[in-house]
């Protein structure tokens, strides 16, 4: 039937240009249903080629033509570049070009104004163009979508689709590439060497490519020859030029291949050198310099070295234990100490191990998630746990269970048995309790990145399979430590405060900041669920009541112990299905597309615009200095940075009087333009806060984690001058 | 088979002289047309010569024919005695291959107003210069050596106005007849992929 087709179309060719290609189908698609003035909505135009058929990138490369967007949208609405997917080299290798099979879609950010007013919106847009297979026609056609603007953010059915589209952009990331032509120019063609240092890689690679941006002067050809050297990939291209100068500066995307990782690609910029730089300087990393104001000995500008950063992580780790979310596991830990201090210290030593145990399995399971996230081609961040609503739902439940224990609604010992079988019991249980200990403070622990952590974390994300588990360990090592030393010199356990009757009164005291971290964590969850969240709180009464029965009629009941036992289990079973799966669908959670809303800028406070790179250099092309704060909802860390160091009026009036932009960076759903820069300055999660000066050629200042007023407006005071 | 002989060819072609290139001598090369003639290109030495890569199936050629602005400018060429050889590189197997008639008929339909059709099926030719896109330009001053390459205008787009346009092939030729360097050598062409054999 199509043979047919082609068959007239090559008799009426000439009539066929003008009219619609019939060989790709185009619709435009949206993130949101419903979005609120100041957010960004991803529009997604999706392009379904027939077999066969192939449109082009950006840089069409030898033939060929990027397809057009010609936007035609409502005052107030406003498009952004188009963001494309990593394309394909395609055949003949004599004339190659970049293109798609079978599907692409096209991402274009639109941003709503601020004083948008509420009602339906009209999208319109002009998609043009280039469709080859064996002949090649041009297509054109005109798209529609409505969206409403209102007073909430309603992610549309296909935003889960256009996210997946979007995971396909490359994203931008310094990978200190170092270029260089291989000889003087002898006439219009010239080998360039491109060389990429594979310490940020940290997967063997396989293969390598380097698909350049369209130049009107020049043109990076496709052929690439590819040379693996040990520490760096180097890929031999030839560089046309058709008039001026040769090219200084060159851009477009790096990508490269590695078994069971998949493909990578990323967005980055290089300058050409006329000839090879000296040995060291290849080798260099990149490593953002770090100011001082940060405390962190990277002064000299090198990769930090193993041991160093091994030091960093078990500092870290130390540190973690009076981090604000692991202070009320701290509680559950003092509590088992002062109850084991009156055994003999020979128990108290194996228990202090066991927990140390708990601590590292936890970790180490998590060097496990992060590798196996790797592996799935994700940039992995720290606190990426915290950003599963599946994992939510199940901690919060979890610390609702151990408020309610603390308060004695039921006790995890049992008791009522014989003294015999108590100590034995007591003692397992001790051991369990001990590891589960170990367990829950590395789970908490996570979204908060003390200073040390970060960017020892940062470095082991770089790094291959078995340093990430190094790296890990040595958290855990930090984490655990205290308590170990504690363990074995009984003489320090003296200064423990002696067990009495107060230890119930205090225990149940401490329920109250383990309810605060459930109130926390079900905070978190709405923002998942949206009002629907409703449900995780009748789920949480009912597992509640269900505790309360198991520890009020089947623990220290006489009677009716197998009733009390059936009732609690089809509590527990009903609450679950109820509330959890038919009510709260807490499996197919609500996924607010990422930068959606961060936008917002509180009344009087400081008029925070979405963080992106181009926003960056923007504000620093017309000479403002830049404060960037990289924050998530879910990391405490950063919130209380900026409740008493941001977000504060000096802060405010300092901005102003510097004439400095303001730009937040959401990470709460883990956008990959934000791990990328993450990345960049060594970082594996937030908070990250950078001052930029306003001398645009100066390095950002990169702040510690643990902020003060005074950290951010010396800071702010270097940035002006 | 034919791949191998394409091959070859092109390999012997590609010994004998050195890859086109802008300022050298352009590589010459014996091909046959339409109506069967043999056409030489070094047996054009003194006049100026257009080569121009082609194929009316795609529609970037398309639009400069169908708005008239290839012939306006092939007439004009050829009153000042310009030799224009039009390549056809497209593979038998495309159906955008036209035979010897198909070829003929339309030459006649289109006005085109060229010394020469050159079939080039085999794409010696195509491959010799280089050619990469429909169209791609060339052109060969009197002393046989190349002068431009590259695209027809600087509109790189299948819907523009031809006249509204910057030429560069009229461009080059304007110079040279006026005895002055030619203003752009070298662009990057566009258009569709050249059709060649597998």
């Amino acid at each position: 039937m199509r043979r047919i087709g082609i068959f007239l179309a090559a008799c009426f060719c000439l009539a066929a240009f003008t009219a619609n290609a019939a060989h790709t189908q185009v619709n435009l698609l949206l993130s949101a249903d419903t979005a609120r003035p100041g957010d960004t909505v991803l529009a997604g135009v999706d392009m379904k080629m027939e077999p066969g058929w192939h449109t082009y990138w950006k840089n069409p490369g030898e033939a060929g033509m990027a397809t057009k967007i010609e936007w035609q949208l409502p005052p107030g609405v406003t498009a952004g570049e188009i963001q494309w997917p990593l394309p394909e080299k395609l055949p003949p290798a004599e004339v190659t070009t970049y293109g798609y099979n079978d599907e692409v879609m096209l991402i274009v950010p639109l941003t709503l104004a601020t004083n948008l007013s509420p009602g339906p919106l009209d999208l319109k847009a002009k998609v043009s163009w280039l469709e080859c297979k064996e002949v090649c026609i041009p297509g054109s056609v005109d798209v529609a979508a409505s969206l409403n603007a209102g007073m909430e953010t309603k992610a549309s059915a296909v935003a889960a689709a256009i996210e997946a589209w979007k995971k396909q952009v490359p994203t931008l990331f310094d990978l200190s590439v170092s270029a260089w032509w291989e000889k003087p120019a002898n006439d219009d063609t010239r080998p360039l060497i491109i060389s990429f240092p594979t310490k940020r890689i940290s997967a063997e690679v396989a293969s390598a490519d380097f698909f350049p941006n369209a130049y009107e002067q020049f043109e990076v050809q496709a052929p690439t020859e590819t040379n693996l050297k040990d520490g760096e990939i180097r890929l031999r291209k030839f560089v046309k030029k058709f008039s001026g100068d040769w090219p200084n500066e060159i851009s477009g995307v790096f990508l490269y291949h590695a078994p069971h990782y998949g493909t990578n690609a990323f967005e980055i910029k290089f300058h050409v050198s006329s000839n090879e730089p000296a040995g060291e300087t290849t080798s260099r990393t990149g490593v953002a310099p770090v100011s001082n104001l940060s405390g962190q000995n990277t002064a000299t500008g090198r990769m930090p070295v193993l041991p160093l950063m091994l030091l960093y992580a078990f500092i870290g780790g130390l540190i973690l234990n009076v981090m604000p979310c692991v202070l009320p596991v701290i509680a559950l830990k003092i509590l088992g100490f002062i109850n084991h201090a009156q055994h003999e210290p020979r128990r108290v030593r194996a228990l202090g191990l066991i927990y140390a145990a708990g601590v590292l399995a936890s970790f180490l399971a998590l060097a496990a998630v992060v590798i196996s996230v790797k592996a799935a081609g994700h940039h992995a961040g720290w606190g990426m746990q915290f950003g599963s609503p599946e994992f939510i739902v199940c901690l919060t439940t979890l610390i609702m269970l151990v408020a309610l224990n603390l308060f004695g609604v039921f006790e995890v010992t049992l008791g009522g048995r014989t003294l015999s079988a108590a100590g034995q019991l007591a003692a397992k249980q001790g051991a369990a309790g001990a590891f589960f200990n170990g367990l829950l403070a590395t789970a908490l622990a996570t979204p908060c990145t003390a200073p040390f952590l970060a960017p020892a974390l940062g470095f082991a994300f770089a790094q291959k399979s078995s340093l990430i588990f190094l790296i890990f360990l040595f958290v855990g090592l930090g984490l655990a430590a205290p308590y170990v030393v504690l363990s074995w010199n009984s003489a320090w356990l003296k200064f423990l405060p002696k067990p009495g009757a107060w230890m119930e009164k205090f225990k149940i005291a401490m329920g109250f900041p383990m309810l605060l971290t459930a109130v926390w964590l079900f905070n978190l969850a709405a923002d998942d669920y949206g009002t629907n969240v409703l449900w995780l709180g009748v789920f949480l009464v009912l597992m509640s009541f269900a505790a309360w029965i198991f520890g009020e009629f089947v623990q220290r009941g006489r009677a009716g112990k197998d009733i009390a036992l059936v009732i609690v289990f089809l509590l527990a079973v009903g609450g679950y299905a109820f509330a959890l799966e038919s009510q709260l669908h807490w499996r197919e959670p609500v996924t607010v597309p990422d930068s959606a809303g961060t936008s917002r800028a509180a009344p009087d406070g400081i008029a925070w615009q979405p963080w992106s790179p181009e926003a960056v250099a923007q504000a620093r092309a017309t000479g403002r200095p830049v404060l960037v704060d990289f924050t998530a909802n879910w990391c405490l860390t950063c919130q209380v940075n900026k409740k008493i160091a941001i977000e504060i009026p000096s802060v405010r009036k300092k901005l102003k009087e510097i004439n400095a932009v303001a730009l937040v960076g959401d990470y709460t759903h883990f956008p990959d333009s934000i791990t990328a820069e993450l990345n960049r300055f060594n970082r594996a999660g937030v908070p990250l806060v950078l001052v930029y000066p306003k001398n645009s050629e100066a390095e950002p200042i990169v702040l510690p984690a643990v902020l003060t007023p005074g950290i951010v407006l010396d800071a702010l005071d270097g940035a002006a001058h | 088979m034919k791949k191998t002989f394409v091959l070859l060819t092109t390999m012997a072609l590609a010994l004998a002289v050195q890859a086109v290139e802008v300022g050298k001598p352009a590589p010459d090369f014996t091909a046959t047309d339409i109506n069967g003639k043999t056409v030489k290109l070094s047996d054009y030495k003194g006049k100026i010569v257009v080569i121009e890569s082609y194929n009316s199936d795609c529609p970037y050629c398309h639009n400069q024919y169908q708005t008239g602005a290839m012939q306006a400018l092939q007439k004009d060429l050829a009153a000042k005695g310009v030799v224009w050889l039009l390549v056809n590189s497209v593979n038998p197997k495309n159906f955008s291959h036209r035979t010897a008639e198909q070829a003929k008929a339309e030459m006649a339909s289109e006005k085109m107003d060229v010394t020469a059709w050159i079939d080039d099926s085999s794409g010696a030719v195509g491959h010799l210069y280089s050619m990469k896109t429909t169209p791609h330009m060339f052109v060969i001053d009197k002393n046989g050596v190349l002068v431009y390459d590259g695209a027809i205008d600087d509109q790189p787009d299948p819907f523009h106005d031809p006249s509204k346009a910057k030429n560069y092939v009229s461009g080059a030729i304007d110079a040279l007849l006026a005895g002055k360097p030619v203003p752009v050598a070298q662009t990057k062409p566009y258009g569709c992929s050249v059709k060649y054999a597998d």
